[in-house]
This record gives C-alpha cells, structure tokens and sequence, in this order.
C-alpha cells in the first residue's frame, strides 16, 4: 500500500553479503516533509538500509520509489538524494566555501563561479558558520565540521536527506545541541530527513518517526510517544533500555515470574513470554510483600544522578540488575543504603506483558 | 625555582649530546667532502699536475667549451624526459595500486612486484636492456617474425632513446611508491560524497583525486631528479657513450686525473639538484602532509 503524501517508498527490499541476509523484505513508506530516524543495534542493516537508499549499494531484491518513479538501479548522484556521512567526508584540501559549493560547480550542470559563491555563501550562514568561508576544513571544530558537511548536501536542494549516525563523532554536549540544530534546519527547509542512529535517546528525540530495525527487519514503526508506549516485542522494549524486562510464564491471563503472579489480561502476541515495566513506573514499597500485587525483594547497589532524574540500580537474588527512575519534579528523592534489602512493586495495569498465548 | 633552573641546562646537554654523533658524521662524510669539492675547482690543473693556487681556468673553461654545455643541456633534457616518463607511466600504475584495488593484501603484493627488478644489481638491470633492444635483439627479432617491420629498427640501441627507455624503467618505482602511498591514504568516503554530489569520473579525479595524490608526486618527483641526475652508468651502457651527461663527465675526468674540472662539473649538478629539489618543495607544504 502506497501512502498518498508518499514521497518515498521501499518494497521488499533485500540485501545479501554471502550467506548474510543484512535487509530482510524491507518496506517503508516515508512522508514529505517528515523527520524519521532508524534504531537499531550495530549489524541491525540500518547503515546498509541508507546506502540502497543513497544508490550506493543495488538490493538483491525488491524496488525502491522516490517521487513515485522507480529509481532501484538509477546511480546515486541522479536520484536528488542528499547524503550526510558518519565520519562528513569533508574533502581536506579545500576551504569551508568550496566545500559547500563542490556540487554546485562540479555537478552534472555546474553553474556560474558568481552564482556558485552566492548559494554556497547562503548554505553557509544558514548552518550559521558565516565569517569561516575561507577556513580550512582542518581548522574548524567537529561540530563546524558537521555543519560544513550538511550545508555541502543541503546546497544541492535534495528533496530527502540521509544521515549516517551524523552526531555520532561529536562529543555529548555538542551533540545536545546538534540535535536541536538539525531539526530546526530541517524544518525551515521542508525537506524529509531520515536519520540512522544506534542511540534510543536520539532516536526517540528526533524522529517525527522512528523506525526499529533488527537483523535487517523492521520490527516496529511509531511515534516516539508510540513506542515507549507500546513496543511491539520484547526486542524493541530492550532497545529503547527503558524498560526492566523479566522473564515468566503467561498462561490463562496470568503472568507468574520471580515477583509472584499478577494479573495480565492485555498481553501482546510476542514468541516468548516476558513482563516489562517501565523504569519510572518502578517503586519501593515495604508494604507489598504481604499485598497479592507484584513484589520483588531487591538489594540497592547505587544511584545516578541524571539532572532532572535519579536512576536507582537494585540487585536480585539472581544476580540481575532491576533499574527504578524517580524524576525530581515528582519531589526529593528517598536515599536509599547499599546493600539493604527493600521491596519493589509496580501498578500491574502499568506494565506491558508479551507472551506466547495471546492474541 | 632551583629544580627548575638546574633542570633546563642539564636538558640542553643532553639534546646536544644525542646530536653530536650525528653533526660530527655530516660534518666530517658530508659537509667537508662539498667544501672541499668547492675549493679544488678554483685550483690550478696542468696536464700532469694539480695545485693550490686559486684560479678560475677550469670555471671558464667549463663555460666556453660547447662539450660541456652541450652536456649540460643533454642532462637537463634527458632529466625532463624521464620525469616526464616516469610520471606517466607511474601514476596509473599507482592509481591502479593504490585506489582501484580495494584488498589491501592484494595491493601490497603488487607493490612488491614492482620491486622486482631490484632483486638484481643495478649494473644487470641496465645491461639487460641490450639483448632486448639491439639490432639482433628481441623486440626487433619478435617485429621481424611478425612481419610488422621489413629492416631491424637501429634506432632502439645506442641512442638517446635507449637511454631513455632504460632510465625510465629502472625509476618509475620510486615513482609509483609514494604516489600509491598517498592515493591509499584517501578516504573512500570522500570520492563517494563526490560522486554523490554529482561530480563525474573526471572532475573527481582533477578536483579530489590528483590534488591528494599531489605530495607523492612531489616525493616521487624528486626522488627521481636527484637519482637521474647523478646519473652516468646507464647512460654509458645503453648510449655507447654518444650521450654525456654531466655525471659521465665527472667520470671521465677524475679518470684521466682532472681534478679540478671533475669539481667544477661536481658544483654545478650539486646546485642544480637543489635548486630542482627547492622548487618542487614549494608546490606542496609537505610539513602538513607527514
């Protein structure tokens, strides 16, 4: 099924190397004007997915649309797509203007030096480097770096861009405020970005839609709000390392795991029965151990202060790590001594329960 | 404070120390030898003697003579020649070695095969060139057979062709060397973005490719400069002594004992290589590149 506002389409896209399927019958459908980012583990194929994108790489099988044409086996510098490398790709021997204009002056209809100076000078001070034309590209920062390589692809108008884990090589800072940069870049320019990351807090901080990837298939395709909400499997919930997922048995609505059995009448279809509760949802609560709810007798190891949050790490008999997030606006948090024991407990209509048996 | 005071000179001493061996070796096999080269060409040469007294007979007599001008000329010609060979020959081999092929392994190998030739002695290696270009060689032998040509080619041994042929086989390895060096230095990611950007085969290869490849062309460039222009024994055997090249003067001359002109001619290549040696140092900062 083609979307009506489908700007690009992928249909059953396979890749091999050798015996290794990297692409699995991917297909997509992708917006104008839409910000959507691939999440998945290193070896998932979504560097590989961008690359039969961009025309780097020919699939083994199925069809890639761009503007309703097929454009599986056009090269990859006709296909009006815009490519943003891992590590930029700057060429190094030349300064922050002619890096920006290369395509304008080199490409298939190169224009005028005076015309090419004007769009490159633009690009330029809309990535906000005005005053670095002259640079060289081994005089600038990472992060100026970064913006010389999008101004680069942006100043060919692509009509969608690809971003190959862009704010990867930049440190957590900058990275911060690169985040808030492209989006904004994005959205004065109306073009659709699709954005290949391996960190769950980016992807769910960007993407309009984020797309999970696993072993060369897409698992699950949502909001942002969507997916925390509801993963769609054990694997995608593990990904976004926001949930404390524990092992069980579903049978009859019930769900019997080392915190006792509880109720579980919304189960989702999954291949292996697992209970997920997110980190937030998690409380210390003496009083449960004695209640029919969940409990879980637990040893505190140590906390983390993440700012507007504190991540609370508690230990099982088992030896497995459980993961309790108290936000601060919620009030001051408990101190809690390592190496106590204490209760855990969660409100069981909270937690998102897969398993075998259900529909 | 004290620590400080005591600890710089003592730093000092030992920078000059583990500098010594080596000024005291430049100054006595390098330094010397060329002044001493400077000062004999100002000395006086009869027939069967040489001495002291300043004079600049053998200068002007080097200047005068058309053999050694003419021989002056030779080497600058035969040098820009196989340059000019050696580059392109070279830089394909070394875009083919050092970009085109993607395995390392396979890359390395091939490089190794260029060195080749250079399991056997130079003066072999020279010599080899004669069964293969002579009269009764093979390449006429094989052309013969073939029917391609009626009359050997004489053209092929014992001219300035021969000399030409041998040198530029014999160097374009250190031409080839640095200029795969560099190319495999390139980031692949750079020549997709290119290509991504719209730029064809050629525009890559003159905007990205060849200005990165630029460094190695000026170390192989130069490598092969100072190597012909010291050049006399190939020169010797593949030209049958038609062609003279400065370095083939020197060799006469300290032959037949004239010291003094054997110096004049020794000053004037010394110069010569490094006002060549300067000025292909100009065309790239190599600093940057190391």
């Amino acid at each position: 099924m083609v979307l009506e506002t489908a700007v690009f389409h992928l249909d059953g896209v396979t890749k091999r190397y050798g015996d290794l399927v990297t692409l699995d019958n991917v297909s997509l459908d992708v917006a104008v004007n839409e910000y959507i980012s691939f999440l998945g583990p290193s070896g998932s194929g979504k560097t590989t997915l961008l690359r039969v994108i961009a025309g780097f790489e020919a699939p083994d099988a199925g069809r890639v649309f761009f503007h309703g044409r097929d454009i599986t086996h056009l090269p990859a510098h006709e296909r009006e797509i815009g490519f943003v490398f891992q590590n930029f790709a700057l060429f190094p021997h030349l300064t922050v203007i002619k890096n920006v204009g290369f395509g304008l002056a080199n490409g298939k209809a190169p224009l005028s030096a005076a015309e090419v100076d004007r769009r490159a000078r633009e690009m330029i001070a809309m990535v906000g480097l005005s005053g670095m034309e002259d640079r060289g590209v081994d005089q600038i920062s990472g992060g100026q770096r970064q913006r010389v390589a999008l101004a680069r692809t942006l100043a060919m108008q692509p009509k969608l861009v690809l971003l190959d884990e862009p704010l990867g090589a930049l440190d957590a800072n900058l990275r911060g405020r690169m985040r808030n940069e492209l989006r904004a870049i994005r959205e004065r320019l109306g073009v659709t970005f699709l954005h290949v990351t391996g960190s769950e807090n980016e992807a769910l901080a960007m993407g309009d839609r984020v797309v999970v990837l696993d072993r060369g298939r897409i698992i699950q395709t949502g909001t942002s709000e969507g997916l925390y909400d509801g993963p769609a499997s054990p694997d995608v919930a593990h990904f976004l390392n926001r949930f404390n997922l524990f092992d069980g048995d579903l049978s009859a609505g019930k769900f019997t795991g080392s915190f006792g059995t509880v109720a579980a009448p919304a189960a989702r279809k999954a291949d292996r029965d697992v209970y997920a509760v997110r980190y937030d949802r998690m409380r210390v609560d003496a009083r449960a151990a004695q209640s029919a709810g969940p409990a879980l007798k637990a040893t505190f190891v140590a906390s983390e202060y993440l700012g507007s949050s504190i991540m609370n790490f508690f230990e099982l008999p088992d030896g497995k790590v459980v993961e309790m997030e108290h936000h601060l606006s919620l009030g001051a948090p408990e101190i809690y001594e390592a190496k106590q024991d204490y209760v855990l407990t969660w409100n069981p209509n909270q937690a998102i329960v897969f398993g075998r048996e259900a529909r | 404070m004290s620590d400080m005071t005591g600890s710089v000179p003592r730093k000092d001493w030992t920078t000059r120390l583990l500098l010594l061996p080596g000024i005291i070796w430049m100054l006595l096999f390098l330094v010397t030898p060329i002044l001493m080269i400077v000062y004999v060409s100002f000395w006086t040469q009869t027939t069967f003697n040489i001495s002291p007294d300043p004079t600049l007979a053998s200068w002007k007599q080097f200047f005068s003579s058309d053999t050694y001008i003419g021989s002056l000329w030779t080497t600058t010609r035969i040098w820009l020649i196989v340059l000019a060979m050696t580059f392109i020959v070279g830089y394909p081999t070394a875009l083919f070695v050092g970009l085109l092929v993607k395995s390392k392994t396979l890359s390395t190998i091939l490089l190794v095969i260029c060195v080749i030739p250079f399991w056997t002695s130079f003066l072999i290696r020279v010599l080899a060139w004669r069964p293969m270009l002579g009269k009764e060689g093979a390449i006429n032998i094989i052309l013969l057979k073939a029917g391609i040509i009626q009359q050997p080619i004489e053209v092929l041994l014992f001219t300035e062709l021969s000399v030409i042929i041998g040198m530029t086989q014999i160097y374009c390895v250190f031409m080839v060397g640095p200029i795969a060096f560099m190319l495999a230095r390139i980031d692949r990611n750079i020549i997709e973005a290119a290509r991504d950007l719209g730029a064809g085969f050629g525009r890559i290869f003159w905007k990205i490719i060849f200005p990165l490849s630029l460094p190695g062309v000026v170390v192989g460039a130069i490598f092969v400069s100072v190597m012909v222009l010291g050049e006399f024994a190939t020169s010797g055997a593949l030209s049958g002594r038609k062609v003279n090249l400065l370095g083939n003067i020197i060799v006469t001359q300290v032959g037949s004992l004239k010291w003094a002109m054997a110096s004049v001619v020794g000053v004037i290549l010394t110069v010569f290589m490094g006002v060549v040696i300067a000025g292909f140092l100009r065309i790239v900062d190599l600093k940057r590149e190391l």
